[in-house]
C-alpha cells in the first residue's frame, strides 16, 4: 500500500521479528503506528537525537518583532518619514496596505533593555521571558513567503502553505510513534475564548498520513477529547463489564474467524477504557501546588487559558506526549498595536517562561525542545494612518523572531541580524523549512529521509528544500 | 490495518525472475521510477544528470562515448558499473539522493540489460482491448467473468478459493455496499425464504433501485468531488451548494450513464440546449476552498481554484498526478508542464474572482439561478412586462418627436439645471465638514488630512488617498434613475485610483455598489452586484488627462444595461468600451451606504487627486444638462432627453411604471437562490500561461486548451473547451477514464482496488493485481453504455464477492496474508456514513428524507468550530447529509475515518483508533440508538431473555448467534439488569440519552440493561465490519 514505510515486511514477519503477541503490534498499530515500530533500524533516524519532545508555543496572527525582541532605534529615529524604496525594494504587500498612498515608518513605543549573561535584548513587554534570557535562543533572522495568515499559519505547521499536508506532530507521530500508550503522542492545546484570526483543524491534521497521526485536540470542556466520558448513566462498572463481554464476543469471532483484526479490536476498547482514565489523571491539576501557579501565574488554575495550557504541557511532557502544540491567538495587530500587544504579552509571557522554567528545574528541558512564535513578522511602517500612539502593523514576511530553548539548543544565543528598518535579514536567514529542518535533527530524524509516498512522489516536512541551522545547536 | 497487498507481485516477480523473462512494467518500471527518474526522468529541464531512463531510445544513447545501456551486454552498460559501484562519487542512486538499490533490484536490471533492456509503455496508457477474453477456466465455482481471471491466478498459484458465504452474510454485505444500510429482519426473512435461482439477482436489483443506493454512491461521490457546506481556508464562511449533491443523489437514482453523469459535471453548460439540471452538476468544478482572508492577493487565488480543479479532474477521472507538473515536467510520468497548464486552460476560462466576499453574501460568480415553480413563473411575467414596457417607451419616444419641439417653441426662456440632491463645493470647512449647498442636506464629513487648495473655481479638496470624504446621500438601487458631476485633477497617471464610489470595500466586497476610478489612466465606472462576473462596466477609450482640471459626469439610466451608464467628459459624450454587461442582482448592501470620494478599503485611493464642485443627481441628466454644467452655466436648452424624462407626461407615466416593475423585479431576484456553477467567459477566452514553479508571480508563455501530449489527442474537430475535454474524457480512445472508474467501485466493495493505489495510475503507482480482470470490467462497462448499475451487479453477484471472510489457515496466509489473490473476502469495517446510519436504522430513529439542505447532528457542537446542532429531524438524518465545515468537519464521522473533504479523496482510509470506540460507545447518537432499540426489544420480549438476546443479535449482525454468543449475552444481560436495578437515576438516566423522548417503560432497569446489551453489539466486529 502506498506509504507503507517496510512494504516488503509483512505483519506476520514482523512479529516473528519482534517476538510480542499479536497484541502488541494491535497497540503499535492503534497508538499512531510509528515507522520504526515494526522493523529495524528505520532509516530516516540520525545518531543519537538531542531531544525527545516538543513544545511549541505557536502565537499565532504574527507578533510583532521589533516591539519584542529585535531592537531597532533608527525606526524611533526616523518615525514618521516614508518606508525608503531601496529597503523595500519592490516587495509584495498585503492587500491591505499595499494600495496606501503612504508607508510612514514608527518606532517601537516600548523601552528596549539587556537581560541575563548573555545580554539578549528585550522589550519592557516580556519581563518574565526576559528572565530566561540565559535560558534560550532568539532567532531574529526568521522568514517565510506567505502574506496572509492563512498560508502563513499552514507553512509554519506544514511545510506547504496551501493545506493538505501533514502537520509537524503527525510526521513525528509518524516517524517515531507515542511513548505512552495511554495518551496520544501529538496533543493540541488551543487557549479558548480567543478572538483573532481563526484557526482550522487541519494544522494539526495529518493531511496524506494515516488518520492516527492527526493531532487530538484536548479541550478544557467536560470531554476533553471528544466523548471521553460515559453517557450518563452508565458508571465504570458498568462499562467494564460492558467491555469484559464485547472481549468475550470478539475471542469466539477470533477464533471463527482467524482474522488478526479482531485483537486489534480488543485493544482499541480496552485502550479507549485506560485513556478514560489516564487523560483526566494529566489533564486535572488537583495534585498541583500552590507553588505551581505562583510560577506560572494564577490565569492557570482556569481551564483553557494560556496559562492553564503550558502547565497541561508540562503534565502531558512528563507522561511521554511527543508533540505537544498551543495555539495563542489574536497578534494581528493592524490596528492599536501598542495597547493589543501588551493584553497578548500579558496572557503569554509569565507562562511561557515558567514553562522553561519548570521543565528546567524538572531535568526535562535537557530533552524538550520549547518553540515560541507566529507565523511572521510585521511591517515597520504604520498600517492606516499615522498615529505615534496608537498605530498598527501589517504583516511582514521578510523577517520576524522567534525562540527556541532546551533539547540541544544554545542557552543564551541571539541568531541571525536584520537590518537597521527591521524590514530585510542582513545575515544568518532561517527559513521555515530550515526551522523544520533543525527541529527533526533534533528529534534524530534526517528531514531527506523522513519521507512518505503519496501520489507517486515522496513527500517531506521540508519539501525539497531545508537546512539545520548549525549555529544554534548546542 | 495496513496491507500490503499491491507489493506482492513484485516480490513474487523478483524471486522469480531468473525462472523468466523480465517484464518492463511488471519488474523493471517500478525500480527505475521510484529509484531513478527524479533525475534521470521525464523531467529533463531539471534534472540534474542529461541521461535519461525513460525510454529505449533515451537510455541507449551515448552522451561523450558512454553509453547507459548497451542491450544484451551488461559489462559495456555504464549503467551496470554504477549500480554495482563501491564508490560513494560514482555509485548510483548517489548517497545524498538518500534512495538505494537492494541486491535484488541489482540483479534485476542486470538481468533485464542483458534480454536486451526492452521497455514497454506504461500499462494504464496502453488502449483498453477492444475485446478482453475470459479465461479457459472449468469450474462450478464461478458465476461469472469475474470468477474466471480470479480462479486462473488463484490456480496457477496452486490455491483454491474460500468457501461461499452464508445468505445472511451476504445479503448484510450487498446491503451496506449498495444501499449502506442494514438488511431488515423482514429482508433477511424474505431472503431466505426465497429458494428461487436468482433470488440473489432479485435483491440487488432491488437494492440499486432503492433511494438509499443513490444516497448511498452519493456519499461516495461527495468524497471525490470534496463537498463541504463552507468556503474553506481561514475564514470558512457557509456556502449553498446542497442543490450539487442532490442532483447526485438524483443522476445515481435515474442511473444516468457513468460517460454522462462525467460529462454533465465537467461540461453540463456547454451541451446543446443544455437543462437546469446539466448545468447545476458542473458546480463539481467550484467545489475547491475559496478564500476570502483580508488582504490577501486575488490572483494567488484564482490560480488556486483553477489548479484544484485540474488536480481533480486528474485524479477523479484519469487517475493521474497532475500536481507534479504544476511547478515542473512531472518526474515519473510524462506529463509535462505544459500539459498541466494547456489542461488548465480548459477550466480557468469563468468569469471568477479570486477572493469571495466578505462583507456581502453573495455567491461568486459565474452562477445558475435556481427559482422555484412559483418563482420562475412570477420572473417571467415580470420580465414581459419590463420588455413590453421598455418597447413602449421606446416606440413612445421615436413617434413624439413632434411634441419635443412644440414644448420647446413655448419654453423660450432657458431652462434652470435640475437640481441636485447634494452639492459640495469645498470652499470652506466648517465643524470638519464641507458644507452641502443642497438646503438641509448633511455635510461631507472628511478629517483633517485632506486640505483645501486652490480648486477649479475657488477653493478644491486635495485628497491623501487614505482619507475618506464621506457625502450623506447615494444609495441607489439598479433601478434608479442617477448621475454624478464633479470637476477633478489628477496629478499623475493612476494605474489605479478610486474617485469615488457607494461601496464597503474592492475585494473585500467583491466591489458591491457602484465607482468611478482611474485605471491604467482610463476613467473606469461600474455598477456591481459582484465583481466581476455580475456588473456592468465601462471604460473611456482616451486616457484621462493629468495635470489639468477637467469636468466629469456619470450618468445612469436605471436600466441594469452597460448602454444605460454614460461618462462625459469635459461635457462631451467620452467614447467607451464595454467591459462587463452582466447585472442581474442588487447593487445595494455591503455597507457604506453613500458616496465617498477619495478613499476605499483596502482600495488605492485618489492621492493627491483634487476634486471640486461636486454634485449628485436623483436623475439622469441630459446631455444638454451635463454640457451646461461643464461649461459652469446655471440653465440650459433643453434637449428630447431631458423633455422626455422631465415634462412629458406620457413618457413620464411609462417610466414610472417601468421602475415600479423594475423594482419589483430586483425584489423577486433577490430571493431566488443562485449556486456557483461553470460557464465560458462571454468575449475572448482569458488567457492561461504556463507559470514558472508554478508561481502567479512568474506567468510565461500562453498556453491554448490541449488534453496531454502522450495521451490519445482530441479529435481535430473536437471543441477546445471543457465540453471537448468531457468529450475526450470518456472517448473510446481514452485508455484511463474507465480502468479508473471500475477500479473505484472495486475498491469499494473491497476495500482494495485491483490497483491499489486508486489515485495513482502512473509509474508510481502499483501495478494491478489482475491487469486482465481489471481491463475486462472497464470494457464490459463501457460495452453496457458506462451503466454504473451492471458493474455493481456484475461485481456482486461473482462468486469472488461471495466467499466467506475467514482467514486462510496454512500456506495462503504466509504467501498472501493480504489477500491480493483474493482468495477470501476482505470484511472491510463499515465507512463512518455507515456505522452512524446503521445505528439510526437498527433502532428506527432514521428520519428517511431525501435531500435538502445539510443537516447538524450532535457532535458538531464539539467541532473546533462549535455550531448549534439541529433539534429533531435534523438529527437522525443519513450521514450524507451531515452538515460538513471543511477547516472544521464533523467530529465524529472524522474519528471514524470520514473523509475530509478538504482535497478530492479516491483512497478509502480504515485505521483503528481507541477515540472510536469511545465515539461509537459515548456518543448520544449511539446511546440514544441503543435505548430506542433496547426500549423496543423490551416490549417485544419482556422478561424473555433468549428470545431479547436472540433479536437484538440478528437485528445488528443479520444472523443468529451462536450458544457462545448467546450465553455471553445472557450473562450481560442479567448482570447490567441487576445493576441498574439498585441505580435507578442511572437507569433514568441513560434512558433519556439523545434529544428524543425519553424511552417510556415500567422496567427502566432492564431497558437500561438492553441498552447496554445493544451497545455492545454496536461495537462488536461482525456489526461493524462486512464479515
Amino acid at each position: 500500500m502506498t506509504g507503507d514505510p517496510f512494504p516488503f515486511l509483512s505483519r506476520r514477519e514482523a512479529l516473528t521479528r519482534f517476538g510480542g503477541g499479536l497484541g502488541g503490534i494491535a497497540l503499535a498499530s492503534l497508538m499512531g503506528k510509528a515507522a520504526t515500530a515494526i522493523g529495524a533500524p528505520a532509516p530516516f533516524l540520525t545518531e543519537r537525537p538531542k531531544a525527545k519532545r516538543v513544545i511549541y508555543l505557536f502565537q499565532s496572527g504574527g507578533p510583532s518583532q521589533m516591539d519584542l525582541f529585535d531592537y531597532k532605534p533608527r525606526l524611533n529615529a526616523e518615525q514618521g518619514k516614508e518606508l525608503p524604496e531601496e529597503v523595500r525594494m519592490g516587495q509584495r504587500l498585503t492587500g491591505m496596505s499595499g494600495n496606501q498612498a503612504s508607508l510612514p515608518l514608527v518606532g517601537s513605543p516600548f523601552q528596549f533593555s539587556q537581560h541575563g549573561e548573555s545580554g539578549q535584548w528585550f522589550s519592557e513587554l516580556l519581563p518574565h521571558t526576559a528572565k530566561i534570557a540565559d535560558d534560550i535562543t532568539v532567532v531574529k533572522s526568521m522568514f517565510t513567503e506567505a502574506i496572509n495568515h492563512g498560508p502563513g499559519v499552514t507553512m509554519m505547521q506544514t511545510g506547504a502553505q496551501i493545506g493538505g499536508r501533514p502537520s509537524i506532530g503527525s510526521w513525528l507521530s509518524y516517524g517515531l510513534g507515542s511513548m505512552n500508550e495511554n495518551l496520544p503522542a501529538f496533543v493540541v492545546l488551543v487557549t479558548k475564548g480567543m478572538k483573532g484570526q481563526p484557526l482550522v483543524s487541519r494544522l494539526w491534521g495529518s493531511g496524506f498520513l494515516p488518520g492516527e497521526h492527526d493531532g487530538v485536540r484536548f479541550n478544557p470542556d467536560k470531554d476533553a477529547v471528544l466523548y471521553l466520558n460515559n453517557p450518563p448513566g452508565i458508571d465504570t462498572t458498568s462499562r467494564r463489564r460492558m467491555l469484559d463481554r464485547l472481549e468475550e464476543l470478539h475471542r469466539i469471532q477470533l477464533a471463527k474467524s482467524g482474522d488478526s483484526v479482531l485483537e486489534t479490536r480488543i485493544a482499541q476498547y480496552e485502550m479507549g477504557f485506560r485513556m478514560q482514565a489516564s487523560i483526566p489523571e494529566v489533564t486535572g491539576f488537583a495534585d498541583e501546588p500552590d507553588s505551581t501557579y505562583q510560577l506560572y501565574g494564577e490565569d492557570a488554575r482556569t481551564p483553557g487559558t494560556y496559562a492553564a495550557n503550558c502547565l497541561m504541557a508540562r503534565r502531558l511532557a512528563e507522561r511521554g506526549v511527543q508533540f505537544i502544540q498551543l495555539y495563542h491567538q489574536d497578534w494581528d495587530h493592524h490596528g492599536g498595536l501598542p495597547g493589543g500587544i501588551k493584553t497578548k504579552c500579558q496572557e503569554t509571557d509569565q507562562a511561557s517562561a515558567a514553562l522553561v522554567t519548570d521543565l528546567k528545574q524538572r531535568g526535562l528541558l535537557d530533552d524538550t525542545v520549547v518553540i515560541w512564535g507566529g507565523e511572521f513578522g510585521r511591517t515597520n511602517y504604520c498600517q492606516g494612518k499615522f498615529n505615534a500612539a496608537n498605530f498598527g502593523r501589517d504583516h511582514h514576511p521578510r523577517c520576524f523572531s522567534m525562540w527556541m530553548a532546551g533539547g540541544g539548543i544554545k542557552a543564551g544565543h541571539s541568531h541571525g541580524v536584520t537590518d537597521d528598518y527591521c524590514y530585510n535579514i542582513a545575515e544568518g536567514g532561517v527559513h521555515v523549512h530550515d526551522f523544520h529542518a533543525t527541529l527533526l535533527h533534533l528529534l534524530g530524524i534526517d528531514h531527506e529521509r523522513l519521507t512518505f509516498q503519496y501520489q507517486g512522489r515522496h513527500f517531506r516536512l521540508t519539501d525539497v528544500h531545508g537546512h539545520i541551522v548549525k549555529e544554534i545547536l548546542v | 490495518m495496513k496491507r500490503l497487498s499491491p507489493l506482492l507481485p513484485i516480490l513474487l516477480a523478483a524471486t522469480n525472475a531468473s525462472a523468466q523473462k523480465i517484464e518492463f512494467n511488471r519488474d523493471i518500471r517500478p525500480i527505475l521510477s521510484d529509484k531513478c527518474f527524479a533525475c534521470h526522468g521525464p523531467d529533463a529541464k531539471n534534472a540534474k544528470s542529461e541521461y535519461r531512463l525513460d525510454s529505449f531510445e533515451h537510455a541507449t544513447t551515448a552522451i561523450d562515448g558512454v553509453t547507459g545501456i548497451v542491450p544484451g551486454k551488461v559489462k559495456d552498460s555504464e549503467v551496470h558499473w554504477r549500480i554495482h559501484s563501491d564508490d560513494s562519487s560514482e555509485v548510483m542512486p548517489p548517497p545524498e539522493s538518500k534512495r538505494s538499490l537492494t541486491p535484488a533490484e541489482v540483479a534485476l536490471l542486470d538481468r533485464w540489460i542483458e534480454q536486451g533492456a526492452e521497455y514497454q509503455e506504461h500499462w494504464s496508457f496502453v488502449p483498453i482491448p477492444k475485446e478482453v477474453p475470459v479465461p479457459k477456466v472449468e469450474s462450478d465455482w464461478l458465476k461469472n467473468g469475474i470468477d474466471a481471471f480470479v480462479l486462473t491466478k488463484l490456480q496457477e498459484k496452486g490455491f483454491s478459493p474460500s468457501p461461499e458465504t452464508s445468505r445472511e452474510k451476504w445479503l448484510r454485505r450487498v446491503t451496506f455496499d449498495l444501499a449502506g444500510l442494514p438488511p431488515t429482519t423482514a429482508e433477511l426473512d424474505a431472503f431466505l425464504a426465497d429458494t428461487a435461482p436468482d433470488a440473489y439477482e432479485k435483491v440487488v436489483d432491488r437494492l440499486l433501485a432503492s433511494e438509499a443506493s443513490a444516497e448511498r454512491l452519493t456519499a461516495e461521490w461527495l468524497d471525490v468531488a470534496r463537498y463541504s457546506d463552507s468556503y474553506g481556508f481561514q475564514v470558512d464562511g457557509d456556502r449553498f451548494v446542497w442543490p450539487w449533491r442532490d442532483w447526485v443523489i438524483r443522476a445515481f437514482r435515474e442511473n444516468l450513464p457513468y460517460d454522462q453523469f462525467i460529462t454533465w459535471q465537467l461540461a453540463g453548460d456547454l451541451l446543446p440546449d443544455a437543462t437546469r439540471d446539466q448545468k447545476l452538476a458542473t458546480a463539481f468544478n467550484r467545489l475547491h476552498p475559496q478564500n476570502v482572508e483580508g488582504g490577501s492577493v486575488p490572483e494567488e487565488f484564482r490560480v488556486e481554484y483553477v489548479a484544484d480543479r485540474v488536480h481533480t479532474y486528474g485524479t477523479a477521472f484519469l487517475g493521474l498526478t497532475m500536481e507534479c507538473s504544476r511547478c515542473h515536467d512531472h518526474k515519473y510520468d510524462p506529463i509535462t508542464a505544459k500539459d498541466y497548464y494547456s489542461l488548465s486552460a480548459f477550466f480557468a476560462n469563468i468569469d471568477e474572482a479570486g477572493l469571495y466576499s466578505y462583507f456581502t453574501p453573495a455567491i461568486p460568480t459565474p452562477t445558475l439561478w435556481l427559482p422555484d415553480a412559483k418563482q420562475e413563473a412570477e420572473l417571467a411575467r415580470i420580465t414581459g412586462e419590463i420588455a413590453t414596457l421598455e418597447k413602449d417607451l421606446a416606440t413612445h419616444t421615436a413617434s413624439a418627436k413632434a411634441d419635443y419641439e412644440t414644448w420647446l417653441a413655448g419654453h423660450n426662456a432657458p431652462a434652470p439645471l435640475p437640481e441636485p440632491i447634494a452639492s459640495h463645493d469645498f470652499e470652506k470647512v466648517v465643524e470638519g465638514g464641507f458644507p452641502n449647498l443642497v438646503p438641509k442636506g448633511a455635510a461631507a464629513k472628511t478629517n483633517a488630512n485632506n486640505v483645501l487648495v486652490e480648486g477649479h473655481r475657488g477653493q478644491a479638496v486635495k485628497l491623501t488617498g487614505d482619507d475618506a470624504v464621506t457625502l450623506g446621500v447615494g444609495n441607489f438601487t439598479r433601478s434608479d434613475l442617477f448621475s454624478v458631476s464633479l470637476w477633478m485633477q489628477t496629478p499623475d497617471r493612476k494605474a489605479r485610483a478610486v474617485v469615488f464610489s457607494r461601496s464597503r470595500a474592492w475585494t473585500d466586497a467583491a466591489s458591491r455598489g457602484y465607482e468611478l476610478l482611474i485605471e491604467e489612466g482610463r476613467l473606469n465606472a461600474a455598477l456591481v452586484h459582484y465583481e466581476p462576473g455580475n456588473a456592468l462596466r465601462v471604460r473611456t477609450k482616451e486616457e484621462f488627462p493629468v495635470g489639468s482640471w477637467h469636468h466629469v459626469a456619470l450618468t445612469y439610466d436605471g436600466s441594469s444595461r452597460a448602454a444605460g451608464l454614460r461618462l462625459y467628459v469635459d461635457g462631451e459624450e467620452a467614447e467607451l468600451e464595454i467591459v462587463r454587461d452582466k447585472l442581474t442582482r442588487e447593487i445595494t448592501g455591503g455597507g457604506n451606504d453613500t458616496i465617498v470620494i477619495g478613499e476605499r478599503m483596502r482600495d488605492s485611493g485618489f492621492k493627491n487627486g483634487l476634486v471640486d464642485d461636486f454634485r449628485v443627481y436623483d436623475r439622469t441628466l441630459s446631455r444638454a444638462a451635463v454640457k451646461s454644467l461643464a461649461s459652469g452655466a446655471t440653465t440650459f436648452t433643453p434637449d428630447p432627453d431631458h423633455f422626455f424624462t422631465h415634462h412629458d407626461a406620457a413618457s413620464l407615466d411609462l417610466r414610472t411604471k417601468l421602475l415600479a416593475k423594475r423594482k419589483e423585479q430586483s425584489a423577486l431576484v433577490e430571493k431566488i437562490p443562485e449556486i456557483m456553477v461553470m460557464a465560458e467567459f462571454e468575449g475572448k477566452p482569458r488567457e492561461t500561461h504556463l507559470l514558472e514553479r508554478g508561481s502567479y508571480l512568474t506567468p510565461a508563455a500562453v498556453v491554448a486548451p490541449a488534453t496531454p501530449a502522450f495521451l490519445p489527442a482530441m479529435p481535430a474537430d473536437a471543441p477546445k473547451d471543457r465540453l471537448g475535454l468531457a468529450q475526450w474524457t470518456v472517448s473510446s480512445d481514452n485508455p484511463l477514464t474507465a480502468r479508473v472508474t471500475v477500479n473505484r467501485y472495486w475498491q469499494r466493495l473491497f476495500l482494495h482496488g485491483l490497483v491499489a493505489t486508486a489515485e495513482d495510475f502512473g509509474s508510481q503507482g502499483r501495478l494491478p493485481t489482475h491487469p486482465e480482470l481489471l481491463d475486462w470490467l472497464a470494457r464490459d462497462f463501457v460495452n453496457h453504455g458506462w451503466d454504473l448499475r451492471h458493474l455493481l451487479k456484475t461485481i456482486v453477484l461473482s462468486a469472488t464477492y461471495r466467499q466467506s471472510s475467514h482467514v486462510a489457515s496454512g500456506e495462503l496466509t504466509t504467501i498472501d496474508p493480504e489477500n491480493t489473490l483474493l482468495y477470501r473476502y476482505p470484511a472491510p469495517r463499515l465507512t463512518a456514513e455507515m456505522l452512524r446510519d446503521n445505528a439510526l436504522a437498527v433502532s428506527g430513529l432514521l428520519v428517511n428524507e431525501v435531500g435538502g439542505p445539510s443537516v447538524k447532528p450532535y457532535d458538531v457542537e464539539f467541532s473546533f468550530k462549535p455550531s448549534t446542532p439541529d433539534k429533531g429531524a435534523g438529527l437522525y438524518r443519513r450521514s450524507v447529509y451531515t452538515y460538513m465545515r471543511q477547516t472544521a468537519p464533523s467530529p465524529l464521522m472524522t474519528t471514524l475515518n470520514a473523509s475530509k473533504r478538504d482535497v478530492c479523496q479516491v483512497k478509502i482510509e480504515r485505521t483503528d483508533s481507541p477515540l472510536q470506540g469511545l465515539v461509537m460507545l459515548n456518543a448520544p447518537q449511539f446511546a440514544e440508538a441503543a435505548r430506542a432499540l433496547a426500549a423496543k426489544l423490551v416490549e417485544q420480549h419482556g422478561e424473555n431473555d433468549a428470545a431479547l438476546v436472540e433479536d437484538a443479535f440478528r437485528r445488528l449482525t443479520s444472523r443468529m448467534p451462536d450458544e457462545g454468543e448467546r450465553a455471553v449475552l445472557k450473562g450481560l444481560l442479567s448482570e447490567q439488569q441487576t445493576h441498574f436495578e439498585s441505580r435507578p437515576g442511572d437507569a433514568k438516566a441513560l434512558l433519556a440519552a439523545g434529544g428524543s423522548a425519553p424511552s417510556q417503560t415500567t422496567q427502566p432497569a432492564r431497558v437500561a440493561a438492553a441498552a447496554t446489551l445493544v451497545s455492545t453489539l454496536l461495537n462488536f466486529d461482525e456489526c461493524i465490519s462486512k464479515r
